[in-house]
């Protein structure tokens, strides 16, 4: 199929597109605007009654056992579950499939190479408490209040374990063991790369430059709390959930296999979802409950997290501890690169894209002939984490970025000049890396060039000299990047054009702000030639949409463009033998441009449209709704976003306040189907890495083990106070690997913001004694890093 | 039970309410008015963000009853008929909504903003919505949006 594709991609390039690169305003904005949305929690079915989980307070604890007597004497109480009740039900365990799959993702493997225990995730567990939020039971009430009143009755008898938070403890002889399969807490550990010859080459090295990063535990808080609705149907034996995800189809599948049921009988219904960078793209045990509950009870049954519990209870994001070391010759050739990175996976694996994602880009958008690196994990008795916006690729590139930076200062190169001699030239691409992982195409030298004109890299002294006159620094930064969207491997389109001048595509991905309703629209319509208004597409519903991957990975835009265009060209052929058959001449006789299909010669045409008459009318008593195709496609190979930011900040050395006062970000995301939508893409990008990089984290309490992150009061997202205006640019190198050109945005900005930022205040720092600070640079931690620094 | 009689986007509203219902528990649950949102427990995020007697407040932090004889307006009685509030139309115009979660809160609180000061720079723009959680836009484009509603609405 992808050959195939390939061999068209130049006709396509050439095309005039209409509607594809214009900054259409979404269609989607409405009802946004309007307070018409369709989010999970606007949904509420006659005789609906309330869930509320009893969440274990311990980070670790066996439970002995559970007495909801009092508890479910009480006003309103129908019902109260544990996880014995659910085991005796017969219910299984969510199959979160964590390991990469697609055939170019590296193979993560157990130590020693076998298969991955991943910690089995039952609805409700029966043997212990493995992080604090866990959910230990479910009250389900007449309203909100009764169920909450319950539940702090529901008593639960807890033996406190010995617990770890962070993934360094856990791999220690002696540290608490989170699951006894798995005495050490080492779930994961493979090598990839070639060690004989990364050795020699830092063996021969004139530099060798070795950090380490802990890059931080943080939380996606999209601002839709996650919520379930669940229906069961008696006469039919269906099940309906109403639940926010990237995909309702793999949600349908996968709550299926956790309720024993066929998925065939699972109705999963998703529209607005308010916000997901990630968290949202895994089951939770709620979707599972609200719809066992809601046949047990016979009532539809509603889930909704407060803040507080999304807090404790969301998959969570990062946490991976990566020691990296740059091998570089005396005029600065990078030669070889090592990298170790211990992900923290939490109390189970619910998934290894972060480390499966981010081990084959160590070595990033930089030409260096030998790397090794280690990805290994640890489970710990904290929430368990899954993919966040740019799943494991900011953690590495940060690690990059960092040491080369400190390697230009170390060994007295320029920062720039040191990278420009080592990126990967567009002359070299494809390039393929030390892991065998070959970067479809890009032009990294020239995003460098346009990020430092747009940031006028050239006038910094000036700026930093008047920031010096009002008593404050100034630093700037640089980051180049690259990165990978794989993602699930197939898609499916089904289209239908009407007579009524009217196109159907029902896709199986999910947008969770991202606009597919409109730019999936410019999308069909430049490839049928008709006006994008025309267009509607179709999502969310599982008892429509037979298959699909969701969102994540970057994956929408390119798969469904594939997979529209792929129907579209069947759809072709097979309007080309209509029209064939109803003019009485060969289809060789018959030309299609521009929407219009015309005799070779004659006079006589037809549009999409009046062929989808013909086919109705020629229907009969059939199927009257025009010309109809599905298209399913499977595309493997992976794209690499590619660009890079550079910053500015001023800092107050002393209160340790930083702030932002210039931020440019280049990205080449393949061809840009819609320049505002993907700008918006990138703000919000910007600002994931930005909140990492100076005020977010996932706090565990070294002493209790207890999370202090608990609410937006003492978790820090980016506020519109904190945050510049964004200078952006694309550098449109269409991907070779796809009709459209494709590649991805939304994900490659937040992969450069991380170093980019802390670059910049060190920078600031530099004289000071400064050559690294951790994440969050929050206002403390500047302030202690340059005492530190001090002495 | 108690009785409360108020205005929601200018229609009389008599209800029977638990003492300690909210005001967001109201529009929503009582009054079918789901643009409404709520997006933390700490009154921090502004997705509940509605207008109390032409004052922005958090519809989470307030009880019911104490908007008993109040004009309340919410995202759903922002437009005119069919015309959208110029607030409404930049953000549509500038792409300042994503998700669309945080928006009817982040347009409430920057028509109230507005309303406050007819003719903010970027600076107090993101000042004045610093009670306003995005997680989608960085802000980039709400700020242009409430530029260029202050514009317009000068204009006109």
């Amino acid at each position: 199929m992808t050959d195939e594709l390939e061999l068209k991609f130049d006709a396509l390039a050439v095309g005039a597109f209409k509607s594809v690169g214009r900054p259409v305003a979404r269609r989607e904005d409405l009802r946004l605007i309007t307070g018409k949305g369709r989010f999970t929690d606007d949904f509420n079915e006659p005789g609906q009654v309330v869930a509320v989980l009893v969440r274990s307070p311990y980070p670790h604890a066996r439970i002995n056992r559970i007495d909801s007597d009092t508890a479910k004497q009480m006003p309103g109480v129908l019902a109260i579950y544990t996880g014995e009740d659910c085991r005796a039900d017969g219910l299984g365990i969510i199959s979160h499939s964590p390991v990469p799959s697609t055939r170019s993702d590296l193979k993560l493997t157990a130590p020693g190479g076998g298969a991955i225990f991943e910690g089995p995730h039952a609805l409700l567990p029966v043997d212990k408490a493995r992080h604090v939020g866990e959910g230990i039971a479910m009250v389900v009430a007449e309203s909100h209040r009764q169920a909450l009143d319950a539940a702090e009755h529901v008593r639960v008898d807890y033996e406190p374990l010995p617990w770890v938070a962070d993934s360094a403890v856990a791999i220690r002889d002696g540290a608490p063991t989170v699951w006894d399969e798995v005495p050490n807490n080492v779930c994961v550990d493979t090598r990839f790369g070639d060690t004989a010859a990364t050795d020699a080459a830092f063996a021969s090295a004139a530099h060798v430059i070795e950090m380490e990063f802990p890059i931080q535990r943080v939380t996606a808080t999209p601002l839709e709390p996650r919520a379930a609705l669940g229906q069961y149907d008696e006469a039919s034996g269906r099940y309906t959930l109403n639940a926010g995800s990237n995909g309702a189809v793999t949600h349908k599948r996968q709550i299926a296999g956790a309720l024993n049921v066929d998925p065939e009988n699972i109705r999963v219904l998703c529209f607005d979802v308010g916000g997901n960078f990630g968290t949202k793209n895994r089951v939770y045990v709620e979707f599972g409950l609200v719809l066992w509950a809601a046949r047990k009870i016979g009532r539809p049954v509603k889930f909704l997290a407060t803040r507080s519990e999304s807090f404790l209870s969301d998959y969570q994001g990062r946490d991976l501890l990566t020691r990296v070391e740059l091998a570089l010759d005396a005029d600065g050739t990078f030669l070889a690169y090592r990298a170790s990175n211990l992900s923290n996976v939490g109390a189970r694996i619910v998934s290894l894209s972060p480390l499966g994602k981010g081990a084959p880009l160590v070595t990033g958008s930089y030409r260096i002939p030998a790397a090794e690196v280690r990805a290994w994990a640890a489970f710990t008795t904290t929430t368990p984490t899954q993919a966040y916006r740019s799943s494991g690729r900011p953690e590495v590139i940060h690690a990059l970025e960092r040491i080369i930076d400190t390697a230009a200062h170390r060994l007295g190169f320029d920062p720039i000049a040191l990278r420009r001699k080592n990126l990967v030239s567009s002359e070299e691409m494809p390039y393929t890396n030390a892991f065998g992982i070959t970067y479809d195409s890009g032009d990294y030298i020239k995003s460098m060039d346009i990020a430092l004109r747009l940031a006028d890299w050239d006038g910094f002294e000036a700026r930093a000299l008047a920031v010096r006159e009002r008593g404050l620094r100034l630093g700037r930064g640089f980051a180049n990047y690259v990165e990978s969207s794989i993602g699930a491997p197939r898609e499916r389109v089904d289209m239908t054009i009407s007579p009524a001048g009217r196109v159907e595509v029902v896709v199986g991905t999910q947008p969770t702000g991202q606009g597919h309703e409109t730019s999936f629209a410019q999308v069909t319509a430049d490839l049928l030639g008709i006006d994008a208004n025309a267009v509607d597409i179709v999502y969310g519903d599982t008892d429509i949409v037979a298959e699909g991957g969701g969102s994540h990975s970057g994956r929408s835009m390119r798969h469904a463009s594939t997979a529209i265009y792929g129907a579209i060209e069947k759809l072709k052929v097979y309007a080309i033998e209509l029209a064939a058959d109803v003019w009485g001449i060969e289809t060789q006789a018959i030309g299609y441009g521009d929407g219009r299909f015309v005799e070779t010669g004659g006079a006589r045409r037809f549009d999409w449209f009046e062929l989808a008459a013909l086919e109705a009318e020629r229907a009969g008593g059939g199927d009257q709704r025009g010309l109809r195709i599905s298209h399913s496609h499977e595309m493997h190979t992976p794209v690499f976003p590619n660009g890079c930011a550079a910053c500015e900040v001023e800092v107050d050395t002393e209160t340790g306040f930083v702030r932002i006062t210039k931020y440019v970000a280049v990205d080449d995301v393949g061809r840009v189907i819609n320049p505002l939508i993907v700008d918006g893409q990138t703000h919000g990008s910007i600002a994931t890495g930005a909140g990492q990089a100076l005020w977010e984290q996932c706090y565990t309490d070294p002493d209790s083990g207890q999370p202090l992150s608990g609410s937006f009061m003492d978790y820090g997202i980016p506020r519109a106070d904190e945050m510049p205006s964004f200078i952006t640019a694309f550098n449109e190198v269409p991907s070779p690997t796809n009709p459209l050109g494709v590649k991805s945005g939304g994900e490659g900005p937040t992969t450069a913001a991380l170093a980019v930022i802390i670059n910049a205040i060190v920078d600031a720092l530099r004289d000071l004694g400064v050559d690294d600070i951790p994440m969050p640079a929050t206002p403390f931690q500047v302030w202690q890093s340059i005492r530190d620094a001090q002495g | 039970m108690i009785p409360l009689q108020l205005k929601v986007n200018g229609e009389p509203v008599a209800a029977e309410i638990e003492p300690a219902t909210l005001l967001v528990e109201l529009l929503r649950d009582q009054l079918g008015l789901t643009g409404t949102h709520v997006g933390c427990d700490t009154s921090q995020c502004g997705c509940c963000v509605v207008h109390v007697d032409g004052v922005a407040l958090k519809s989470c932090t307030l009880l019911a009853i104490s908007a008993q004889g109040s004009d309340v307006v919410t995202i759903e009685g922002l437009a005119t008929g069919a015309t959208l509030h110029p607030m409404q139309k930049a953000f549509h115009e500038c792409h300042a909504l994503q998700c669309g979660y945080c928006t009817p809160g982040m347009i409430m609180s920057a028509v109230a903003l507005l309303e406050r000061n007819p003719d903010p720079n970027e600076a107090e723009v993101r000042e004045g919505l610093e009670g306003n959680l995005c997680r989608c836009t960085g802000y980039h484009n709400i700020v242009r949006a409430v530029l260029a509603a202050a514009a317009e609405m000068r204009g006109g």
